[in-house]
């Protein structure tokens, strides 16, 4: 599904040159659960953008689904985002002036689905991550916990091939995470590829395989034994 | 353009942000309202101006003898001219091509008397043709007729208010009136849009009053109108020669100022729409000014709304929003905007005109208003100031990064 070879990046800070990623080679099947770990500066944000095109690479190979990515314009990388790429933040990312049902169907929008269609779309995600109730509510209404899985239902109402998720557990306390990455696991049970990064050791264990970084380099990649989130919640 | 979740993008922004929307839309509201006004009040002074002219023919020429300043042609300078009957039949025989209407002014003053009614009156002796050339409006019986100048008939058109001041609330045509104790028959009552002193004037015909003032063949002025389809160049060569030929007649200079005065309508008239135009040109020109301020003010807005949804934009990017649907949203915003405030003045400005305007009516100034073509035009300007007011702010928006949307830690 996605496959890195020799990827380089660098960052020009001032005068000098600042090396995030030196040479990263790097394979992900489908169905996966990926965990991306490593302290902060060990280059996993910028490992994230360049999956998510939302940075380019300096060097090296990208493929994602059989598709070479590489000079795109801003349209086309809009395009890509949109037809393979489903997005999770930290800090959830929702427009704060549109309903969960809106905030769902906006993918949608970009890919000029009907407004009906895209109604109903949104109403069936939002209806897997158990939020049917709340659609006319507005992201202030509901809590930290909702509004993730929200999110969530709006990273997978375009049917991306791979969801990234960015710290998706950051900005929530404990119960709340669990919640949160059981509704991934199930979310990958249903085959969908997944790629978390995040810096806690208990939300990489309940990922089948982690990927630790450090200075720009990948220092381990072992598949572990998944621990399912079901039981904290 | 017509999408829901774009409209719904815009109104929540302008209603989050209701004092910011409209100071900004005042900005250009009032330059709309300024522009409008201006365009309006320079309307008005072209409608004052016009209407004073519109009194008398816009076509017509009047000849008036001066003295000379030159000497010329063995006459020493100094000496009077006098335009005699001769001249008028000569003008009207040198060109039958160009001369439409053809009129002598005889001036006299008179003491009228009708009963024990007295009054003291100017009395201009004319032509029939003198009718149409200071258009003047008989009401109530005819003008002098070519008999009437044959026959030098006692006879008189009466202004208006000559009319009102001898006779009362009687009906004064086929009365008898007397100047200075001659008897003239009231033969019609002309008003005119001009003035009231013009109604408190008397025609009568000219070979009459030559024949009272001592048999005389003098006149004091000839008018005349040219065919009303020369345009400017053709009328200004028509009055040239005219003059050529008037003072070779009378032998004076041809450089001489002052030994013929020959007045041109059309060139006056020239002159005040220039004055008009020019006039207008700087309304515009301010009203653009201040425009731009009011651009330049919802530029600035919409940099700073940006600014605030930088994160917004860059998710929006992330989930597949090509550059051109951001910048497409921006547009619309600033369109709108500009659009809806800009039609608030102008419709201000409108009413302000449709009460008011009617209303003021001063020879330099009157019924100030604006055309649809103006309202055309100034929506055209709302919609092209809008876009250039959203360019810059929206090419912003579309460069924004969607790394800073994630990047939020």
């Amino acid at each position: 599904m996605i496959e890195i070879k020799d990827l380089h990046k660098s960052y020009k800070m001032g005068s000098n040159s600042l090396h995030v990623l030196k040479g990263i080679n790097f394979k992900v099947e489908e169905g996966e659960l990926v965990a991306i770990m490593g302290s902060s500066g060990s280059g996993k944000s910028t490992l994230l953008n360049i999956l998510g095109m939302l940075d380019g690479a300096d060097s090296g190979e990208y493929t994602l689904d059989g598709v070479p990515i590489k000079n795109l314009s801003e349209t086309k990388a809009a395009q890509y985002r949109n037809k393979f790429l489903g997005f999770i933040f930290q800090s959830f990312n929702l427009i704060n002036y549109k309903s969960a049902l809106e905030n769902v169907a906006l993918p949608l929008y970009y890919q000029k689905v009907p407004r009906k269609e895209r109604q109903e779309k949104a109403m069936k995600y939002l209806e897997r991550v158990g939020l049917k109730p709340w659609a006319d509510h507005l992201p202030s209404e509901l809590s930290g916990g909702q509004k993730q899985r929200v999110a969530i239902a709006r990273a997978m109402a375009a049917e991306p091939k791979v969801l990234l998720a960015d710290e998706p557990t950051g900005a929530l306390d404990s119960t709340t995470s669990y919640e949160v990455m059981d509704l991934i696991q199930k979310i990958n049970d249903d085959g969908n590829t997944i790629l978390v990064v995040t810096h806690e050791e208990d939300i990489a264990h309940m990922c089948k395989r982690i990927v630790h970084l450090k200075d720009g380099v990948i220092v381990e990649d072992k598949k572990v034994e998944q621990v399912r989130a079901e039981q904290y919640v | 353009m017509f999408d829901r979740d774009v409209w719904q993008e815009i109104f929540n922004t302008l209603k989050t942000n209701k004092l910011r929307t409209f100071l900004t839309g005042f900005s250009v509201g009032w330059a709309i309202f300024i522009l409008v006004m201006l365009l309006a009040s320079v309307n008005g002074m072209q409608n004052g101006f016009t209407g004073q002219f519109n009194d008398d023919a816009t076509n017509s020429i009047f000849v008036r003898p001066g003295t000379t300043s030159k000497a010329y042609g063995g006459f020493e300078a100094g000496r009077r001219i006098q335009l005699k009957n001769d001249d008028l039949e000569y003008i009207k025989q040198s060109f039958p091509e160009d001369v439409e209407y053809i009129s002598a002014r005889y001036y006299a003053n008179t003491t009228a008397r009708y009963k024990s009614e007295t009054g003291s009156y100017s009395v201009q002796g004319t032509h029939p043709d003198h009718q149409a050339i200071e258009k003047t409006l008989v009401v109530a019986g005819r003008y002098i007729n070519e008999a009437d100048i044959i026959n030098k008939a006692k006879v008189a058109v009466i202004g208006r208010k000559v009319a009102e001041d001898l006779f009362k609330d009687e009906d004064p045509l086929g009365k008898f009136v007397e100047f200075n104790g001659l008897p003239f028959r009231v033969i019609g009552i002309f008003t005119d849009d001009g003035d009231d002193n013009a109604e408190r004037r008397i025609y009568a015909p000219v070979s009459t009053y030559q024949r009272i003032y001592g048999n005389t063949n003098n006149i004091n002025m000839i008018a005349l109108t040219y065919n009303p389809t020369y345009d400017l160049a053709t009328s200004l060569e028509f009055s040239s020669r005219l003059e050529d030929l008037m003072k070779r007649r009378h032998k004076i200079d041809p450089d001489d100022q002052s030994g013929l005065y020959i007045f041109n309508y059309a060139e006056a008239f020239d002159n005040i729409n220039s004055f008009t135009s020019v006039l207008k040109a700087i309304g515009i020109g301010v009203g653009f000014l201040i425009l731009i301020a009011g651009i330049v003010g919802i530029g600035n807005i919409m940099v700073f709304t940006i600014k605030e949804r930088t994160k917004e934009i860059g998710v929006r990017k992330a989930l597949g929003a090509r550059p051109s649907q951001i910048v497409n949203l921006v547009l619309l915003e600033s369109v709108f905007i500009t659009s809806i405030s800009g039609f608030v003045g102008l419709l201000f400005a409108w009413m302000i005109l449709a009460a008011i305007g009617p209303t003021i009516q001063t020879p330099a100034f009157s019924d100030p208003s604006v055309s649809l073509s103006v309202v055309v035009t100034a929506t055209i300007i709302l919609i092209i100031a809008g876009v250039l007011a959203g360019l810059l702010p929206a090419m912003k928006a579309a460069n924004v990064k969607p790394i800073v949307a994630l990047s939020d830690k």
